[in-house]
C-alpha cells in the first residue's frame, strides 16, 4: 500500500469518526429537544421555573393630623444567617463571630452553639437588623454570613398611645389594640412573580410567566391627636407619680361627634419591645375595667329625676346631718348637712341627698335611664377589649339597691361609659358612639372606610340637659368639690368621684378610685374628659387628685383645640352661633 | 471555423436562487429574533435592576419618615426645646388677639371661621411645661 493510499484511508477514517460523532450529537439534541419524555421535561422546567411571593408593607396608622403624626409603620430591616456546615469545614466558626459581635447585638453562647452544628446549613446570628447595621456587616464580607430582607414594624413615638395602638407579632401579624382590629386592612395582600432563571440563577425577567401585583395595607387614621395626647399622657406621668397611685387612665372626648382625641392609661409599654411588657402594662383601663363609678355616677340619677319632673333643682331633702338610715343600713355623708336643695346635693356631693332622689324616681325608672344612657352595655368603641359594666337586671335588685346605685355602688362602669354619660349631658342629651377611626385610605388614596358620628340614644330632653349643665357647672365653683378642675377664663362643668374598691367582697377603707368626669365650655361644651386614678396615696379623693389633672389637662387642650373663653365670642361680628356664655342663666 | 460554445464561460450558481432567497430571509429573521431577544434581555435586566431600586427607594423613604416622625414628635419638640434652654408656655388670655374677616377690604385673608368651628382649627406644637 502506497502512502497517499494510507493517507486517504487515515483521513477517511477521522471524517467517519467525526461524522458518528455529529450524527450523534444530533440525535442526543432532537431526542432532548422533541423526544425526551414529558417527565424529564416538566423536571428541567420546575427546576428552572419559580415562584416568589412579593411581600407589602404593612399599612401605617396615622394620628388626625394625618400626614406628618406617623404613629406606627413598617420599616425594612435584614435578618443575617449563617452556614454552619461551611463555617466549620472551613474553621471560621469564632473568626466570624469575633468580627460580628462589635456591630450586631446577640448572644455569644447561643449563636456559637448554633454555628457549631456541622450538619446545618441555615442558624439565625441577628434578626431585625437595621440596614445601616447591615450594611456595615455586608462591607465585611464574610463568607458563609448571608442576608435575608425582613420587616419590622416600628412605632417612632415609643410609648405614646400604646394602648390604643397595639402591636404586632413576631410573623407580622397585628395581635393588640389597632394593630388587631384592623388586621384586614393594615395587612394588604402579597403579590406573586413566577417567572424563569437562567445558568446563574437569575431571573429572566423577559420570560416572566405570571405577575400579580401586591396589595399594599391601607392607612388608618385616628381621630385621636398626638399632640392632645401627648399633654394628657406628660399630664398624667407626673400625676402618678405625684400621687403615686396604682393605675390610672384619662380619655378625652368630643362632645358633638363623639371622636375620641385623646386616650391614655397606666401602667404603659413600649410597643417596639411588646416582648418585655408584662400582662397588666397592655390593659387599656380606659375601656378594659369595671370599676364602682362612686359620686361622678351622681349625675345620671339627677338627670333622670329631673326629666322626669321628679324633682326641681330648688326642691329640698333632709340629709340627715350626713348619717341615714334605710333598710336597716347606714348610708353617710363626707361632709354632713341638714337640709340640702338638689342644686346643692350635686355640688356638695351628697350621698344621702342623692339616694332619696332615686327612691323618689323608683326602681323600674332609674333602671330605664341608666339602660338609656348605655350602663350596662358596650358602647361599642372600635377597640378590641371593651367591657360593658354591671347593671344588675331591675327584678333582681334588693329594696336598698337604688339608694346605693345612686351613689355609684353595687354597678360597674368602664371609664368610658362613664364619659358617655356626661358628654350626653353636655351634648343636649344626646349619646354619641364614641369612635376612635377616623377612616381607613388605601394605598392609591381610595377611602375605603369613613366613619360619621352616631346617636346611639337621647335619655334625657335637651331643657334637661342644659339644667343638668348648669348644675354640674356649680361643682368647680367655690364650695364645690370639684373646683380644682376649673380652667380660668372657661366655665368648666364635672362631677368628682371618690369610691371605695371592692376588696374580697367588700369595699375597703383604705384602697379607692379617684376621679373626675366632665366638660368645657360649660354653655357650649366641645371636649368632654374623664380622669381616674386606681389606689391614690396619701390623697384619695377626686376632688384633690383627679380634678386637678383634669384641670392641666383642660387649660391646655382649649388653647390648642382653638376654644375661645367665653364672653370672647360675644365680641365677634361673623359669630353664627351669638354669644355663648351662659352664666348668668337662671335654672 | 469552429462553432462558438455558448455554454462556456456562464459561471453556473450552485445552489437554486429560491432556496438562497429563503436561506437569506431565514439568515435575516434570524438576525431581527436573535437582535430583539438580545434587546428584551437587556430591557429585563433593565426592569429587574429598576425593581431593585425601586424598592431601596421605598426602604429609605419609609426610613426617613420613621425619623421624621420621631423627629417632630411632641417629645422631641420638647427635648429639644429643652435642651436649648428654651421654655415655651401657652398664651394667657390677655395676650391673645383673635382678628376675623368681618366684610371689610381691611380684613380680608383674616379668619373667616365661625366660633363654633373653632375647637376644629389648625394645631400648634408647643411644649408644655
Amino acid at each position: 500500500m502506497s502512502t497517499d493510499q494510507r493517507g486517504s484511508t487515515r483521513f477517511l477514517i477521522i471524517v467517519a469518526l467525526l461524522g458518528m460523532a455529529m450524527v450523534g450529537l444530533v440525535v442526543r439534541l432532537v431526542v432532548l429537544h422533541l423526544g425526551s419524555p414529558e417527565q424529564d421535561r416538566a423536571t428541567a422546567a420546575k427546576t428552572r421555573t419559580f415562584k416568589q411571593t412579593v411581600s407589602v408593607p404593612r399599612g401605617r396608622i396615622l394620628d388626625a393630623s394625618s400626614t406628618s403624626g406617623i404613629m406606627a409603620l413598617n420599616v425594612g430591616v435584614k435578618d443575617i444567617w449563617a452556614d454552619p456546615a461551611s463555617l466549620s469545614a472551613s474553621n471560621r466558626v469564632f473568626s466570624t463571630i469575633s468580627r460580628l459581635k462589635p456591630l450586631l447585638e446577640f448572644d455569644v453562647a447561643e449563636v456559637t452553639e448554633r454555628l457549631c452544628r456541622t450538619n446545618s446549613r441555615f442558624a439565625y446570628i441577628a434578626r431585625l437588623v437595621p440596614e445601616e447595621k447591615a450594611d456595615q456587616v455586608a462591607a465585611l464580607k464574610l463568607p458563609g454570613v448571608y442576608m435575608d430582607d425582613a420587616a419590622t414594624r416600628s412605632y417612632p413615638q415609643n410609648n405614646l398611645m400604646c394602648h390604643v395602638l397595639g402591636f404586632v407579632n413576631s410573623d407580622g401579624v397585628g395581635s393588640w389594640g389597632l394593630e388587631q382590629l384592623m388586621e384586614k386592612y393594615l395587612k394588604g395582600s402579597p403579590g406573586l412573580i413566577e417567572s424563569q432563571l437562567d445558568g446563574r440563577r437569575r431571573e429572566m425577567v423577559d420570560r416572566r410567566i405570571r405577575e400579580v401585583p401586591a396589595k399594599d395595607g391601607a392607612d388608618v387614621v385616628l381621630t385621636i391627636d398626638q399632640h392632645l395626647q401627648y399633654i394628657v399622657e406628660k399630664a398624667l406621668d407626673s400625676a402618678m407619680e405625684r400621687n403615686r397611685a396604682k393605675a390610672a387612665f384619662v380619655i378625652m372626648q368630643r362632645i358633638r361627634t363623639g371622636e375620641i382625641l385623646a386616650m391614655a392609661s397606666r401602667p404603659d409599654f413600649d410597643p417596639n419591645r411588646y416582648r418585655e411588657a408584662r400582662d397588666h402594662q397592655k390593659i387599656n383601663r380606659a375601656i378594659a375595667v369595671n370599676y364602682d363609678p362612686g359620686s361622678t355616677f351622681k349625675p345620671a340619677v339627677i338627670a333622670a329625676a329631673l326629666n322626669e319632673g321628679v324633682v326641681k333643682p330648688e326642691t329640698k331633702f333632709d340629709t340627715e346631718n350626713g348619717r341615714w338610715l334605710y333598710q336597716k343600713k347606714v348610708l353617710r355623708d363626707y361632709h354632713s348637712y341638714s337640709q340640702l336643695d338638689v342644686k346643692d346635693i350635686l355640688k356638695k356631693s351628697s350621698n344621702i341627698g342623692t339616694a332619696k332622689i332615686a327612691i323618689m324616681l323608683g326602681d323600674q325608672r332609674l333602671y330605664q335611664y341608666l339602660r338609656n344612657f348605655n350602663i350596662g352595655s358596650k358602647l361599642g368603641v372600635d377597640l378590641p377589649g371593651e367591657e360593658g359594666g354591671i347593671l344588675t337586671p331591675v327584678k333582681k335588685w334588693a329594696p336598698i339597691s337604688a339608694s346605693r346605685i345612686a351613689i355609684g355602688q353595687g354597678v360597674a362602669v368602664t371609664g368610658l361609659q362613664m364619659l358617655g354619660v356626661l358628654c350626653a349631658i353636655a351634648n343636649d342629651g344626646v349619646l354619641m358612639k364614641p369612635y376612635v377611626i377616623r377612616e381607613v385610605v388605601a394605598a392609591d388614596g381610595t377611602v375605603l372606610l369613613r366613619r360619621q358620628p352616631e346617636i346611639l340614644s337621647r335619655p334625657i330632653r335637651p331643657e334637661t340637659a342644659k339644667l343638668m349643665r348648669n348644675l354640674l357647672a356649680r361643682v368647680c365653683e367655690d364650695g364645690g368639690t370639684g373646683k380644682k378642675a376649673a380652667v380660668k377664663g372657661i366655665r368648666t362643668a364635672g362631677k368628682t368621684g371618690t369610691a371605695q374598691k371592692v376588696i374580697a367582697g367588700h369595699y375597703s377603707e383604705t384602697d379607692y378610685m379617684a376621679s373626675f368626669a366632665g366638660f368645657l365650655p360649660a354653655s357650649k361644651p366641645e371636649i368632654g374628659m374623664i380622669v381616674v386614678f386606681d389606689n391614690p396615696q396619701p390623697l384619695h379623693t377626686g376632688g384633690a387628685v383627679a380634678a386637678p389633672v383634669f384641670g392641666e389637662i383642660a387649660e391646655q387642650a382649649v388653647r390648642y383645640l382653638g376654644i375661645i373663653p367665653e364672653g370672647e365670642d360675644a365680641l365677634s361680628q361673623t359669630d353664627s352661633r351669638g354669644p355663648a356664655s351662659e352664666s348668668n342663666e337662671s335654672f | 471555423m469552429a462553432k462558438k460554445n455558448r455554454k462556456k464561460g456562464q459561471a453556473k450558481f450552485p445552489v437554486p436562487i429560491p432556496i438562497v432567497a429563503l436561506v437569506a430571509v431565514l439568515a435575516g429573521l434570524s438576525l431581527v429574533y436573535v437582535c430583539l431577544q438580545s434587546r428584551t434581555e437587556t430591557l429585563g435586566r433593565e426592569i429587574k435592576l429598576l425593581e431593585a431600586s425601586r424598592d431601596r427607594l421605598r426602604d429609605q423613604l419609609v426610613r426617613e419618615q420613621c425619623e421624621w416622625a420621631r423627629l417632630q414628635s411632641p417629645s422631641s419638640l420638647d427635648q429639644a426645646l429643652k435642651s436649648h434652654g428654651l421654655v415655651m408656655t401657652w398664651p394667657g388670655r390677655d395676650q391673645i388677639v383673635r382678628i376675623r374677616y368681618d366684610g371689610s377690604p381691611d380684613t380680608r385673608g383674616m379668619d373667616t371661621r365661625p366660633v363654633s368651628r373653632m375647637a376644629r382649627a389648625d394645631r400648634i406644637v408647643m411644649n408644655v411645661n
